[in-house]
């Protein structure tokens, strides 16, 4: 978070920028030369500034960077030296940190989290090998509603339903590894990924409006550049080239968050979020949209667990964990929802088997185990199911002459 | 997020200092009466500070962050480091510019979340829309023209692969260009636009259809566009799934393979003088035991059609494509375009 001290180092900055072209004066060789470079040391003296503020702030990366950019005004600084060297220790010392616990979560074969561990250790240290490699190679991504087909469903309307955007059937075809222009039978069971870059609407509220654009930036508004250093605190958000800051950037209620927050109250968590996600798609990163989500999402994730709906309360907690993973008891609630879950597939499973439907059984069971890789019962009876369905398809086999289709 | 903010944050109080820079600038020529002789000469500053790392300049009047580029990088075209970096596109005169040296993000990956990358998929273009996979060639203008005037800048495939070998780090707003199996109209309709915004794309070709008939490039097209900056890369022999079909013996299979991935190679060699590193799987359809046979052959990366972007941790034989069909509106279009992934990552 931003803190106070940062509104006195803005105010510090634009006093060294005055001291700066102070002692300009000498140097800059009259009328109609290029203006002259700041002095060395104030200039340092800024980066410097940046530095600390951004290590106070956690964002230790880009706190390394503006100890180098200090280094590079006035390279024989030892002090600086010694401040990059102590925090580079630091920054090594938690991208290992992070490996190790991605690792132990890769061995307890809990993916989404070892995913989560590799993903923040390169965060720390984009260029890291080993959390790149285990990212690639040994990760899986297994985010994923597991949808049960009824009829009239379509590829093209799932991908409408989950994504906003019909032409991503083509992922929902590629995940269940489907036949071309296939017909869906209702009662199978359809796996509905997650895409990076897509957020995943709620079945209960179509999105009027797929925020989807949002995520691309325009001209005047620049991308998260890790590079820019953080300097004051008070200063509203304004787009660059703004001479002066003005709160009207930041209009105190806005009609959309009034919306999603009444939404809120009356317990409709799907209109709020379309609401604050229509927010959001105006201004991306924004701290009230964001809380808003926050709680729209874990309303509607407990509203889900209540009505038994434990693949969409998964996808509510995984989506808000995402955003922050310690929000109230978000992490707890996920894994009863996950474990619940699994648990109803396995018992659908044993349902199928006991009413003979063998290949469902099987479906069930193989879900779960990807859920659960470690689902000895599962496992197991699969292994059994299968058995049986081999028997009784050679003996199908014997008793039609052969025809095995 | 909080990242945007501060980006904001910089730019603004930036914007600030050079105000002030600016006023004191005025105020210096007109008192000092006390000074009648010739102006001071004093040590002349460095237009920049320099390390390998960084340089931190000054924007002089007219310079862009092209010029810069140039003068500091070596090459207008390293203009994206500063544009990302900075997070500006225009500086005002006196205005501090730093300009990284080395790549400082190999990963694409922020506490903010992480870099995703389209890859686009065009097939065959005409005058006019004609089904899904012929698009009308004045909406390719406008999807190309889309993306030069949004800041998308459009990377060779091979790049794209080296960011996916963590070996090269991409512009945040990376985008990739293809055209699948190798119509003449590429020439036609895409090579002119293409060349005129400084666009590179990818061709898959499947060599049974090189020469075959007049839509299709001939191998002296393909050595044309190859000259002229254009990326040839293997679509297959035939054109055919390569998943193992039911009932295909390992043996029938691995002969089939051999035929549609060792094949093209030959034809690359003899035609193009080298073999080809990258796949475009057929239908966009392939299998886990699929891979470790498109490794043998020689490929290093390989594509579905899975409509998705991809990080750089994706797995570089089972990355995705985003095909562009005719019926889609420019709003369709640009849904495909994230080019990043929101996610905590502190």
């Amino acid at each position: 978070m931003i803190s106070p001290a940062r509104g006195l180092l803005a105010a510090a900055v634009i006093g060294l920028a005055v001291g700066g072209c102070a002692s300009l004066r000498g140097t800059s060789g009259g009328a109609g030369t290029p203006p002259a470079p700041i002095a060395r040391d104030p200039l340092a003296a800024r980066h410097r500034q940046q530095a600390e503020a951004l290590d106070r702030d956690g964002q230790l990366r880009r706190a390394a960077e503006e100890w180098k950019i200090v280094l590079a005004i006035t390279p024989n600084d030892a002090k600086a030296r010694e401040a990059l060297g102590a925090l580079q220790a630091r920054i090594d010392q938690a991208v290992t940190g992070r490996l190790d616990e991605g690792r132990k979560a890769l061995a307890r074969g809990v993916q989404v989290e070892a995913r989560r561990k590799f993903l923040s250790a390169l965060a720390l240290d984009p260029s890291n090998r080993a959390a790149f490699d285990a990212l690639q190679n040994s990760t899986r991504e297994v985010e994923f509603i597991a949808y049960t087909v009824r009829a009239g469903d379509t590829l093209s309307s799932l991908a409408q339903r989950y994504y906003g955007d019909r032409s991503r059937s083509e992922v929902i075809w590629e995940t269940n590894q489907l036949p071309p222009n296939p017909k869906l039978q209702p009662g199978t069971t359809l796996k509905i990924p997650e895409i990076p870059g897509v957020p995943f609407v709620h079945p209960d509220a179509p999105r009027r409006s797929a925020p989807v654009v949002a995520a691309v930036p325009t001209p005047d508004m620049p991308r998260p550049a890790p590079g820019v250093p953080a300097p004051g605190a008070s200063a509203p958000a304004t787009p660059p080239g703004a001479a002066a800051p003005k709160e009207e950037y930041t209009p105190e209620v806005n009609p959309l968050l009034a919306e999603a927050r009444e939404a809120i109250d009356r317990s409709d968590f799907g209109d709020a979020l379309t609401s604050v996600d229509k927010y959001l798609a105006g201004k991306p990163g924004d701290r009230d949209g964001l809380a808003l989500k926050k709680q729209a999402l874990y309303g509607q994730a407990r509203s889900q667990m209540d009505a038994k709906q434990y693949n969409e309360s998964i996808q509510s907690l995984t989506q808000l964990t995402r955003l922050q993973p310690d929000y109230e008891d978000a992490g707890a609630l996920l894994k009863q929802a996950r474990a619940r879950n699994i648990e109803m597939h396995y018992t659908q499973g044993v349902r199928f088997y006991r009413e003979e439907k063998l290949k469902e059984a099987i479906a069930e069971w193989r879900l779960v185990l990807e859920m659960d890789p470690n689902h000895a019962n599962a496992r197991r009876n699969i292994d059994q199911a299968e058995k049986l369905l081999k028997g009784l398809e050679q003996r199908m086999k014997k008793g039609t002459g052969g025809n095995s289709q | 997020m909080l990242i945007r903010r501060i980006a904001r944050r910089r730019a603004l109080l930036l914007a600030g200092a050079v105000l002030l820079l600016g006023a004191c600038a005025s105020t210096a020529p007109a008192p000092a009466p006390r000074e009648a002789g010739p102006a001071p000469k004093a040590a002349p500053r460095p237009a920049a500070y320099e390390s390998d790392d960084f340089v931190i300049t000054f924007a002089q009047p007219g310079d862009t962050p092209e010029s810069l580029a140039q003068r500091y990088l070596g090459a207008a075209d390293k203009v994206w480091m500063i544009e990302d970096y900075t997070g500006l596109r225009a500086f005002t005169p006196g205005q501090e510019v730093v300009i990284p040296r080395r790549s400082w993000n190999l990963a694409g990956v922020t506490p903010g979340g992480y870099q995703i990358v389209p890859i686009l998929t065009y097939h065959n273009l005409a005058e006019q829309a004609k089904g899904r996979l012929v698009l009308a060639a004045s909406s390719f203008r406008e999807q190309m023209n889309y993306l030069k005037t949004n800041g998308y800048r459009v990377v060779s495939l091979a790049d794209f692969v080296e960011f996916t070998r963590l070996n090269r780090q991409l512009p945040q707003r990376a985008v990739v260009l293809t055209f699948d199996d190798g119509y003449h109209s590429f020439k036609d309709f895409a090579y002119p636009v293409l060349k005129e915004l400084g666009f590179t794309a990818t061709l898959f070709i499947y060599t049974d259809w090189v020469g075959a008939g007049r839509a299709a490039l001939s191998w002296n097209d393909l050595r044309e566009l190859a000259a002229a900056g254009f990326d040839i890369q293997a679509h297959t022999k035939t054109h055919a799934d390569l998943r193992r079909a039911q009932g295909e013996t390992e043996a029938q299979y691995a002969r089939r393979m051999q035929a549609e991935l060792e094949q093209p190679q030959e034809q690359f060699v003899k035609n193009l003088g080298h073999r080809s590193q990258i796949l475009a799987y057929p239908y966009g359809r392939w299998e886990e035991g699929l891979l470790p046979k498109v490794k043998e052959y020689g490929y290093i990366a390989a594509f579905s059609v899975r409509r998705q972007g991809n990080a750089s941790f994706v797995r570089p034989l089972a990355a995705h494509r985003s095909q562009i069909y005719s019926e889609m509106t420019l709003d369709d279009f640009v849904k495909n375009l994230n080019v990043f992934e929101e996610e905590n990552l502190r």
